[in-house]
């Protein structure tokens, strides 16, 4: 008998949320979706579970923290579930990243100095979940933290500074020529970008209590206290809060103010650095800096690509335009279309009045 | 008991285009860091190295301040090996990473287990008090930290630590090289790593997909808009208003 695959020539209409009726090729299978029309990973009852460990910071995860939770949900097979731990409070859902269960141990912030409670707290962890892998991101905070746990737990095989992943094996590379390759490590520590956070899932995401005994410091560790470099000593691609200027600034002055009162760094758009308005190490794009700033405020700026480059990776971005067709706008979280001028000294005004009241109080 | 004796560890590196050895930034940088706190205090030095001792990396250490290099001939069990020679060391320096070997980052962490002291990481400057040492460390969004360490312990210094690397070839003839012999191997590095030369960009793990062809078709003509809210409405006062509700919102300011 002929087994040749045939389509149906009888398929299905479907009509679309305007009310056409079309063809569709390939109609897709019911699946359990989630909100966001995504099909959940979550396995009904899981033998495994691979455990991803990241600290939050002011409550969030960071894309690299979300790289390495989805890292473990991508090489979960069906009978294992992802567990995320995260360091730090958390007030987001992180269900886009395929985390199936959810730890949240508040009390250890990255902004405390405390690597022996938190490798203590970790490892209690480690040992009630018996994870077949741990995953967690080569960066100053986490990097530092699994490093401590790889070197206390030497019966573990480990990698670092991982930049390619797969079921079997990972990859990293020493100097500049060397590529080194080990089998898939009980221990892995991602590097920035190794992992395509985006998933065609989600996980459950649900939240667990962290069962903690209170773990005293050894006290070899002492914090002295967190110092913030003043927003015009920070370099542009380390700053966290950016307010940059385009070609829609007319008033450098009221620009500048206002980056004072938000105690933001500033930043400017190519067309604003050629007119001499702004120094040339300010140019934010493909031929200036590359940001990654958790708020970048785009003011006056049409939002070019070789702009938009320049800040892929900014979590928050806020235009403040003429002109709402403008490229910005689409990449922007929040748009406020008005002159820059008339909404920048509002905004300075606001900002005065705010910290008053914060003073008065 | 203060600060009195410090070491600085340094591995060898190769140059990414000629592939000629060469000293390794980052441990050059420590080595230096260690320089200086020695000539503000009474410590003694040492610098050592686990490798070969002809090797011409080691010229460059000399040549950027290193009076003495120790050189201890090992070349498996090298952290045995270091931690031996380290037992009475009050301060151990290291580099964030090598660019030789795996370059993991590990060493100084699996030193300061054995050794069982503490570590401190990303430090960008240090100052000797008594019995501690403070330690200004690096935090990423233009944070630093301040902590304090108590002795004996190791410190890995950020490759961003503000230190001058002076270049002289007079140092590089007085300088000297001595070989240490190794101590018996106990065991063999149970790590199994191959390393061969790079030949192609890391590949990026992406989750996989079963996707018709329509899906396929529509991904690659819709761009996905990240759907941000649009404000055109109001007076500016207004319209700055929702701008520093979202600030707040988002909790990116504190007033
Ligand atoms: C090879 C190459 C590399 C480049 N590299 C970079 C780079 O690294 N960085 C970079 O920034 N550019 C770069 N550019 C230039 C880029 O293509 C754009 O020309 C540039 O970013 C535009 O700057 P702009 O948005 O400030 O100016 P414009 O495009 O002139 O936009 C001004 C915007 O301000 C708005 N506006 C005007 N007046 C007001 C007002 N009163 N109130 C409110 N809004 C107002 C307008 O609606 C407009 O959207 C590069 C170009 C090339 C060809
Ligand atoms: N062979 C070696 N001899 C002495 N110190 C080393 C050696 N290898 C690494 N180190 C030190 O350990 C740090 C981290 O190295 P690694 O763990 O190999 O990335 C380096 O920056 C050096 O300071």
């Amino acid at each position: 008998m002929n087994k040749d695959m045939r389509i149906n020539p009888r398929r299905l209409l479907k009509t679309s949320p305007a009310g056409l009726k079309r063809i569709v090729l390939a109609a897709p299978s019911v699946v359990e979706m989630h909100e966001n029309n995504k099909p959940i990973r979550t396995p009904k009852n899981p033998k495994n579970s691979l455990l991803a460990i990241a600290h939050s910071n002011k409550g969030i995860l960071d894309d690299h923290g979300r790289q390495t939770i989805a890292a473990a949900a991508i090489l979960a097979d069906a009978d294992t579930e992802v567990i995320a731990l995260i360091l730090g409070e958390l007030n987001e859902n992180l269900a886009d990243t395929g985390a199936d269960k959810v730890l949240v141990l508040a009390d250890l912030n990255a902004e405390q100095f405390q690597p022996d409670v938190e490798l203590t707290c970790i490892t209690a962890q480690i040992t009630s979940i018996q994870p077949t892998h741990i995953f967690m991101s080569d960066n100053f905070v986490d990097g530092d933290l699994g490093r401590r746990l790889i070197a206390s737990q030497p019966q573990k095989t480990a990698a670092t500074h991982v930049m390619e992943i797969d079921e079997s094996h990972v990859a990293t590379q020493s100097g500049a020529r060397l590529s080194v390759q080990y089998a898939l490590p009980e221990i892995v520590l991602l590097a920035k970008d190794a992992v395509d956070a985006d998933l065609p899932f989600t996980g459950l995401a649900q939240p667990v209590e962290a069962k903690i005994a209170k773990v005293e410091a050894n006290g070899q560790y002492n914090n002295l206290g967190m110092q913030t470099l003043a927003a015009t000593e920070i370099a542009l691609e380390e700053a966290d809060f950016i307010v940059s200027a385009g070609n829609g600034v007319q008033q450098v002055t009221t620009f500048e103010i206002l980056a004072h009162a938000l105690q933001a760094s500033i930043g400017a758009s190519r067309v604003a650095v050629d007119e001499g308005k702004f120094a040339r190490d300010k140019q934010v794009g493909a031929t200036g800096k590359t940001v990654s700033a958790s708020a970048y405020i785009a003011i006056g700026i049409s939002g070019a690509v070789q702009h938009l480059q320049g800040i892929k990776d900014c979590r928050h971005v806020i235009a403040i335009n003429r002109d709402s067709s403008a490229p910005i706008v689409k990449r922007a979280d929040l748009s406020v279309i008005g002159d820059a001028e008339e909404i920048m000294q509002a905004l300075i005004t606001l900002i005065n009045q705010a910290k008053n009241l914060q003073e008065a109080a | 008991m203060s600060l009195q004796r410090i070491a600085a560890l340094v591995s060898n590196a190769q140059h990414p285009s000629s592939g000629t050895t060469r000293h390794c930034r980052n441990d050059s940088l420590a080595m230096t860091i260690s320089l200086n706190l020695v000539e503000s205090t009474t410590a003694q030095m040492q610098i050592l190295h686990a490798g070969k001792p002809d090797d011409s990396a080691l010229q460059d250490y000399l040549a950027l301040g290193a009076k003495q290099i120790d050189v201890i001939e090992a070349d498996t069990d090298i952290v045995e090996n270091l931690a031996t020679r380290l037992k009475n060391t009050d301060l151990i320096l290291t580099g964030s990473r090598a660019e030789s070997e795996y370059a993991s980052g590990l060493l100084p962490y699996l030193l300061a287990e054995k050794l069982n002291i503490p570590l401190v990481a990303n430090a960008l400057e240090i100052k000797s008090l008594d019995n501690n040492l403070e330690i200004l460390q690096f935090l990423p969004k233009g944070k630093r930290r301040l902590v304090s360490v108590k002795l004996p312990a190791v410190v890995v210094i950020h490759p961003l630590a503000t230190v001058d690397l002076q270049y002289a070839f007079a140092k590089q003839m007085t300088g000297e090289i001595v070989a240490l012999r190794a101590i018996q191997p106990t065991k063999i590095s149970k790590i199994k790593a191959q390393t061969k030369t790079i030949t192609r960009k890391p590949i990026k793990l992406k989750a996989h997909e079963n996707k018709t062809g329509h899906e396929r078709l529509m991904a690659a003509i819709e761009s996905k808009s990240r759907g941000g809210t649009v404000v055109i409405e109001g007076n500016s006062v207004e319209k700055a208003q929702v701008i520093l509700n979202y600030l707040r919102e988002h909790r990116l300011v504190d007033f």
